[in-house]
């Protein structure tokens, strides 16, 4: 027997509720809570688990205030996402309800939130590069159009400034901002950014505080991929600025902790990667259509955490934010060979030449913390390494076109050693070493 | 035989996992199909318990192979008797598919997303092949006996009985002609009378391996391209390889290079639960590239499960047992077959949501306690069979949690294979590619490219010349004597000229034997020579100096040389310089 409205909540959990039995509501689909004497609509939420026993809810606004006497109302559909141009230039929370104080929109559809998956044979091999003017990007990691690449930082670290002068740079027709567990002042840092650059117009912002509901900031990401790719569909580049998903990560552990799911890594749930890689996979070059990009931020201590390590699997590189200065040792772009082969002659090798001396170098840079770099090519090295972190790994510096940032690299080649010591061809040496 | 439906309804539905009441009798790991707002969901048997509430009753619980969202309870379940099973016959190579089989191609006609209840044909059910038959009428048979052929591009594709059916009677067989697959060629009878119409295709479970005929050890080493493997770690048709590393250490293009070089009749690629992008490149841009034995496309050679990070989980596990079926039904009709599967963590990892869904006491890191078997039987399907001259090499990549070698997988993956390349994040962090850190792999092959000896002395000095290498950083380079210094220099050329190799530049990209066997000569000349320098006036400081700078121009000649087919005139004068340089004859007068 099928009950549209049920009386009685056996549980009231963390961000979880329960009745007994089950009141045929449909896996995923959503109900509607309700105050039971005055009827007023207090929270969505979704069934996540159903047996003829009982059936399991996530509520997005949160369980403070239900009681076993609240209402619930069946909805026999699945959490959906409105869609409309007019949200461009508007700011939402994680379940897609307007956030800004600004007039309610009116949608000209809703979108399915189950994030299927692209067919393969869809997606187009990425072959176009999105120039920042950051050198360490540009040359050493190209960006590339709808890769998914997060910036790995310290808490302390400037990633949100990097992830905004990454998102300013890069030419894209819409830009959805998903922001997940966000202190106010990041949230307001990203207002003003895109306002300041005239980008405002063009981005719609989905944010979840620090402190409120856990599910509507588990939501969020689906919500905000649900509308990036109905943009891609038609015909739209899309860049999604994802931060922090270590705040979701977190949030996804501690819901699985209340449904008591066993922990498999300090205390993540076993799907963990799945999860992540759900919503990271959206980012797609379609044919036929537009492309998604997504350039997420995670937060970390240590790059071995679940979070970061799962993260390293799915996207397609990172760009790791130490001390303030993008790290060559660590960062990495996957698909940079899609698109340096086709820039200068020299990009390629002037890269791994600079990378392999960089190596030799944090070894010259060790040793000589313990006295032992005091031969003449240590020397070199360790003059090397001070010009290299300074000049190519500083992020925040004035934008350098490619051309200009090659050229870089060659002068401080040039200030620091003899040509055979840069294991570079003698066809490039002859053409650029005394340039 | 006319099957009984068999049904139950939904009882519980958790994720991907559900539970359902059935009356009659359910088999362990049959298939079932779940009807969900009309669309049919499939999922396999997992377990089958009495049911506490109704003792007529047994309740199934099942892993489906698609997203429930919209499932109710008291949704119909049918059973469908059979094993998961993959469809095996001629079309297979060249095919895209997802975890079960499904055509990509013709799915994305349906729709450019992958949909819960979205199906496709596994083989083309249009395309016509011309069938020579080769048994007769009277034949006595049975399973895996070869009935006639077809010609798959230029693979003569071999029609067999199918594995399932015992002694049999070839009672009636086509002539020569072209049919589609659905059409029957032959009809047996079987010792219980039971009459079988036979296709150029059939259904394989996919968990019981197609039997050897005369299993035999791996002894014939794999051309794989890559220097430092085919020198040091190399592999042989029919082996097993476990290749570990952290993100970003180069796993995917190394699987990537295999894929282009490796020397092998036919090459299948179980993307599982890894990036789409690296599967799409694979058979998108490899399409025009071709393969190095016969000059044809690539994906003439190949077939890709396409099982991505964002599909389902439960399908992951389904789709490494799908690839080694179909690798092992070409190892039976005698091709060398190398499965590529990438990567087996996130196999064990959906092993590891399915047991956490069910409740099943945790092993190390929440894994099922009973994964390293699991592991072990899974390299086990890898094989070389004497009979049919055809092999089944299995390299498997390992993602390791946090690049830490000491995690159940890598361990269990370690006991499991005879290779094991182990990529290294400091190698990796230098940008020293292939990253297999040349101190840390193993090899069980019987055969190699160059002697055990030649290889053993590459191995000492690279050991000799890292343990210098450490000195230098934690002493300094004074403290280390002049023919030591030298040491080092003959390992770190051997290192950056010899084991790293450009995967993007088309010559450096893929060494072949007789190349491997000239640089081996040059690398054991290198070793063996003693170097004498007029080295007057100087002292230790300035002749360590002069020593790198020699070696720094000796590299750069070498990295050179590397970049010239054997037949371009720059290659001459290159090795003649390097010849030079190691016999000192500038140096001995």
């Amino acid at each position: 027997m099928i009950r549209k409205e049920i009386n009685k909540i056996s549980e009231v959990g963390k961000a979880l509720i329960s009745v007994e039995g089950n009141p045929g509501v449909a896996l995923n689909h959503v109900v509607e809570l309700l105050h039971a004497d005055s009827n007023q609509s207090l929270s969505f939420a979704k069934a996540i688990n159903i047996s003829e026993d009982s059936t399991r809810f996530q509520v997005f606004n949160g369980t403070q205030g239900l009681s076993t006497r609240t209402k619930i109302r069946i909805h026999e559909r699945p959490l959906t996402a409105g869609f409309s141009k007019n949200m461009l230039g508007r700011s939402f929370d994680g379940i897609g309800e307007v956030k800004d104080g600004g007039p309610e929109i009116i949608y000209e559809k809703q979108l399915s939130t189950r994030l299927d998956t692209l067919n393969p044979t869809v997606r187009l091999v990425p072959k176009q590069a999105l120039w920042t003017g950051i050198p360490m990007i540009d040359v050493f990691n190209t960006l590339v159009k709808s890769q998914k690449i997060p910036i790995f930082a310290g808490p302390t670290e400037p990633y949100n400034k990097l992830l905004s002068q990454i998102a300013q740079g890069a030419k894209a027709d819409v830009i959805i901002f998903a922001g997940i567990g966000l202190k106010f002042d990041e949230y307001q840092y990203f207002k003003d950014e895109l306002s300041k650059s005239g980008n405002m117009d063009k981005t719609i912002m989905f944010s979840h505080l620090a402190g409120e509901s856990q599910i509507k900031g588990l939501m969020l990401p689906d919500v905000a991929l649900s509308v990036s790719r109905e943009f891609a569909d038609n015909g739209k580049d899309v860049l999604v600025l994802l931060t922090d998903m270590t705040n979701w990560s977190n949030i996804l552990r501690n819901v699985a902790n209340y449904q008591d799911m066993i922990p498999s890594l300090q205390g993540y749930p076993g799907s963990l990667y799945s999860e992540l890689a759900k919503r990271y996979e959206v980012a797609a070059d379609i044919e036929g259509a537009g492309s998604i990009t997504i350039i997420g931020a995670t937060t970390l201590e240590s790059l071995e955490d679940p979070v970061p390590d799962n993260t390293g699997y799915i996207t397609e590189g990172q760009f790791f934010l130490e001390n303030g200065k993008l790290k060559l040792a660590r960062s990495l772009s996957r698909l940079k060979q899609q698109v340096n082969g086709d820039t200068r002659n020299d990009h390629r090798a002037i890269m791994t030449a600079m990378a392999s001396l960089l190596a030799e170098a944090e070894k010259a840079y060790e040793a000589a913390e313990v006295g032992a770099a005091n031969d003449p090519f240590s020397q070199k090295l360790l003059g090397y390494r001070k010009d290299f972190i300074e000049k190519v790994e500083e992020p925040f510096g004035k934008p350098v076109q490619l051309e200009e940032a090659l050229d870089l690299c060659w002068d401080i080649l040039r200030d620091h050693f003899d040509p055979a010591e840069t294991g570079l061809s003698t066809k490039l040496i002859d053409q650029y070493w005394n340039k | 035989m006319m099957k009984n439906k068999r049904t139950g309804t939904l009882i519980s539905i958790q994720d991907s996992l559900v539970k359902a009441r059935f009356y009659g009798d359910v088999i362990m790991g049959e298939t079932a199909e779940i009807t969900v707002d009309g669309k049919k969901l499939q999922a396999e048997v997992l377990q089958i318990t009495t049911d506490p509430k109704n003792e007529d009753a047994g309740i199934a619980e099942m892993q489906v192979f698609e997203d429930l969202t919209g499932a109710k309870i008291g949704d119909t379940v049918e059973f469908k008797q059979d094993a998961l099973s993959v469809l095996l016959g001629p079309g297979l190579l060249t095919s895209i598919w997802d975890g079960l089989q499904n055509s990509l191609y013709p799915l994305s006609e349906q729709d450019s997303y992958l949909k819960p209840g979205l199906k496709a044909p596994a083989l083309d059910e249009e395309k016509l092949w011309e069938f020579t038959p080769t048994a007769e009428i009277g034949d006595a048979l049975k399973g895996g006996d070869i009935i006639g052929w077809v010609m798959e591009g230029r693979f003569e594709h071999k029609i067999l009985v199918p594995f399932t059916i015992g002694t049999c009677i070839l009672e009636s067989i086509i002539d020569k002609q072209s049919l589609t697959i659905k059409e029957v060629v032959a009809v047996v009878k079987d010792e219980q009378g039971i009459r079988h119409e036979l296709k150029l295709v059939f259904r394989q479970a996919v968990k019981s391996p197609i039997p050897f005929k005369d299993r035999s050890i791996p002894n014939k080493t794999i051309s794989t391209g890559v220097r430092v493997i085919d020198l040091l770690a190399p592999v042989s048709y029919g082996g097993t390889v476990g290749n570990p590393g952290p993100f970003g250490a180069g796993k995917t293009v190394m699987q990537h290079s295999l894929c282009k070089y490796a020397l092998a009749d036919i090459i299948i690629m179980a993307a599982c639960g890894e990036r789409a992008g690296e599967a799409v490149e694979v058979f998108k841009d490899f399409a025009e590239l071709s393969d190095p034995s016969t000059g044809e496309s690539l994906m003439n050679r190949m077939c890709i499960f396409g099982n991505t990070s964002s599909m389902p989980v439960a399908a992951r596990e389904a789709s490494v047992f799908i690839a080694l079926t179909v690798g092992e039904y070409y190892r039976y009709q005698g091709y060398n077959v190398i499965l590529l599967a990438d990567s087996t963590s996130r196999w064990a990892q959906a092993l590891r949501e399915r047991s956490g869904r069910q409740g099943d006491i945790p092993g190390p890191e929440a894994f099922p306690m009973d994964i390293p078997d699991q592991i072990k039987g899974m390299y086990q399907r890898a094989g070389a069979d004497s009979a049919t001259g055809g092999s089944l090499t299995f390299i498997g990549t390992v993602s390791p949690a946090g690049g830490n070698f000491q995690e159940p997988v890598t361990q269990a993956t370690m006991d499991a294979t005879g290779g094991f390349w182990g990529l290294s994040q400091d190698r990796a962090d230098a940008k020293k590619y292939p990253a297999i850190d040349p101190l840390v792999y193993t090899t069980s092959v019987y055969d190699s490219f160059i002697s055990w000896e030649d290889r053993e002395k590459i191995l000492q000095i690279l050991n000799e010349a890292n343990g210098i290498d450490q000195t230098i950083s934690t002493i300094g380079l004074k403290k280390v004597p002049v023919e030591k210094y030298e040491l080092y220099q003959k390992g770190q050329t051997i290192d950056f000229c010899v084991l790293q190799q450009d995967a993007f530049h088309e010559l450096d990209a893929c060494t072949r034997p007789e190349r491997l066997q000239i640089i081996n000569q040059t690398v054991q000349k290198l070793i063996d020579q003693p170097m004498h320098y007029s080295t007057e006036g100087m002292d230790d400081e300035e002749v360590k100096e002069m020593i790198k700078s020699k070696f720094d121009n000796l590299r750069q000649w070498w990295k050179e040389w590397n970049t010239y087919a054997q037949d371009e005139e720059q290659i001459e004068t290159l090795a003649i310089k390097i010849d030079q340089f190691i016999l000192q004859e500038e140096y001995a007068s």
